[in-house]
C-alpha cells in the first residue's frame, strides 16, 4: 500500500449514489450558509456529532478508522471534490456505509424524510 | 432574526447569538445516519454521547500548557521526553479517555519531538490523519488533506514556506510521519523575549501550528496567522518529479 492512500478502499464503490447526489447543493454548505445568518462559528453544529459517529463505528468495529479514512480520501478527490470539508466528510461517510451495506438507500431516504418532518413540526 | 431578551432580574438585555434558521439536507443526513446506525446496533446512543462530550472537550490549549510547563520546568521537560503520556497526566490530560483505553483513533503512545537551534521538526500522517488529539484537539483541515500529506514529506522547506516559515539552510528539517502506533507533537524552541514569563503567559504564544511544526512561537503572537489558500502545485516545477498533479 502506498503512503498516500492510493491502495483501493476495500469494499467502497466509487460510483455516484443518487440520494447523495441530489443533496449536493453547495449553496447550503456551512461556509455559504453561516455568513448569510451572521454566524461566525467556522464549523456546522453537527460536525462534532459526525466525529463521534465515526469514532463509534470504529470502536464497534463496524467501520475501521483507517479503512474509512482511505475511502474518504478517494471519494474526496473524485466524487465529492469541490464540496467543502465537513459536508464532504459527511457525504463520504454516508457513501461508505451505503456501499458497505451498513445502511440501505431506501432506509436512509425514508429516515431523512421523517427527520425533516420532525424538525419542521410546529 | 436577531432579537433581544430580558433576564429575570430585568436589569439588562442583550441580543441573542445569531443562529442559522434553516434545516439543510446535510443536517438531516447527519442525524439519519446516526439514528439508523444506533437502531441497527452498530453502537449505542450512550457510546455516541460519550464520544461527543469528549470531542467537545479537546483543543490545543492542553498542548500549549504542556509546552509552557516544559519550557519552565526542566525536570518536567525530561519526563515529557521520556514518557509523554505519563507527563500529560500531570497537566490533567488522560489519554485513556473516553473509553478507558483511549479512542480508536488515538493510540496511547506519544512522542514529543524537541526542537533545537539546529533541528526543526514538523509532523504529518501520510497514511491518514493521525494527530495527537488529546493534546491538540481536532486536526485542521489542511493537515488531513492529501495535498499537505503528500508534499510535506517530499518538499518540506517549500511547503513550510507556504505557511510563512522559512528556515535557514543550516537548520535541519525532520518530518516525522505518524503511524497507527505512535503520535508525535513538536516541542518548539522557547523564543527570545520571554524571559521571566509565567507558564500562563508562555502558553498563550504556543499556538497549534507551533506544535505541528509549521510555525515558530514568537513573543508577540498569540494566535495562528491566517494563511492564504494555496492551490496544489509543484513548489519548484523543474526540480521535482512530475507525479504531483
Amino acid at each position: 500500500m502506498s503512503a498516500d492512500g492510493e491502495a483501493p478502499a476495500a469494499g467502497t464503490e466509487l460510483s455516484p449514489i443518487l440520494l447523495l447526489e441530489t443533496m449536493r447543493d453547495n449553496d447550503k454548505t456551512w461556509e455559504r450558509l453561516a455568513p448569510r445568518y451572521g454566524v461566525t462559528n467556522p464549523d456546522p453544529p453537527w460536525k462534532v456529532s459526525l466525529y463521534a459517529t465515526c469514532e463509534c463505528l470504529a470502536a464497534g468495529e463496524a467501520l475501521p478508522a483507517l479503512e474509512r479514512r482511505r475511502a474518504e480520501d478517494r471519494l474526496g478527490e473524485t466524487l465529492y471534490r469541490g464540496t467543502p470539508a465537513p459536508e464532504q466528510q459527511l457525504l463520504a461517510l454516508a457513501h461508505i456505509m451505503l456501499s458497505h451495506g451498513l445502511l440501505s438507500e431506501e432506509d436512509l431516504a425514508r429516515r431523512m424524510t421523517a427527520i425533516r418532518s420532525r424538525l419542521e413540526a410546529s | 432574526m436577531p432579537h433581544t431578551h430580558e433576564h429575570n432580574d430585568g436589569d439588562h438585555e442583550h441580543p441573542a447569538a445569531p443562529m442559522v434558521d434553516e434545516i439543510t439536507d446535510f443536517e438531516v443526513l447527519e442525524i439519519a445516519v446516526r439514528e439508523l446506525a444506533i437502531e441497527k446496533g452498530l453502537f449505542t446512543a450512550e457510546d455516541h454521547r460519550k464520544f461527543t462530550e469528549w470531542a467537545e472537550s479537546i483543543g490545543p490549549a492542553a498542548g500549549s500548557r504542556l509546552v509552557a510547563k516544559a519550557w519552565s520546568d526542566p525536570a518536567f521537560k525530561a519526563r515529557v521526553l521520556t514518557d509523554a503520556v505519563a507527563a500529560c497526566r500531570e497537566i490533567g490530560i488522560d489519554w485513556t479517555e473516553p473509553t478507558g483505553s483511549g479512542t480508536p483513533s488515538d493510540y496511547m503512545e506519544l512522542r514529543v519531538l524537541e526542537d533545537t537551534p539546529t533541528v526543526h521538526h514538523v509532523i504529518v500522517c501520510t497514511l491518514c490523519s493521525c494527530y495527537p488529539r488529546p493534546l491538540l484537539g481536532h486536526s485542521p483541515y489542511w493537515y488531513r488533506s492529501p495535498n499537505y500529506r503528500r508534499r510535506i514529506i517530499r518538499w518540506p522547506r517549500p511547503v513550510l514556506a507556504e505557511f510563512g516559515l522559512t528556515l535557514p539552510p543550516e537548520v535541519e528539517v525532520r518530518v516525522e510521519d505518524s503511524n497507527q502506533k505512535c503520535r508525535f507533537m513538536v516541542l518548539p524552541l522557547r523564543p527570545p523575549g520571554t524571559e521571566n514569563w509565567t507558564e500562563e503567559q508562555l502558553a498563550e504564544i504556543v499556538t497549534r501550528d507551533c506544535m505541528i511544526g509549521v510555525a515558530l512561537p514568537r513573543a508577540d503572537r498569540k494566535a495562528d496567522d491566517v494563511r492564504p489558500v494555496h492551490k496544489a502545485r509543484r513548489p519548484v516545477p523543474d526540480a521535482h518529479d512530475q507525479r504531483e498533479g
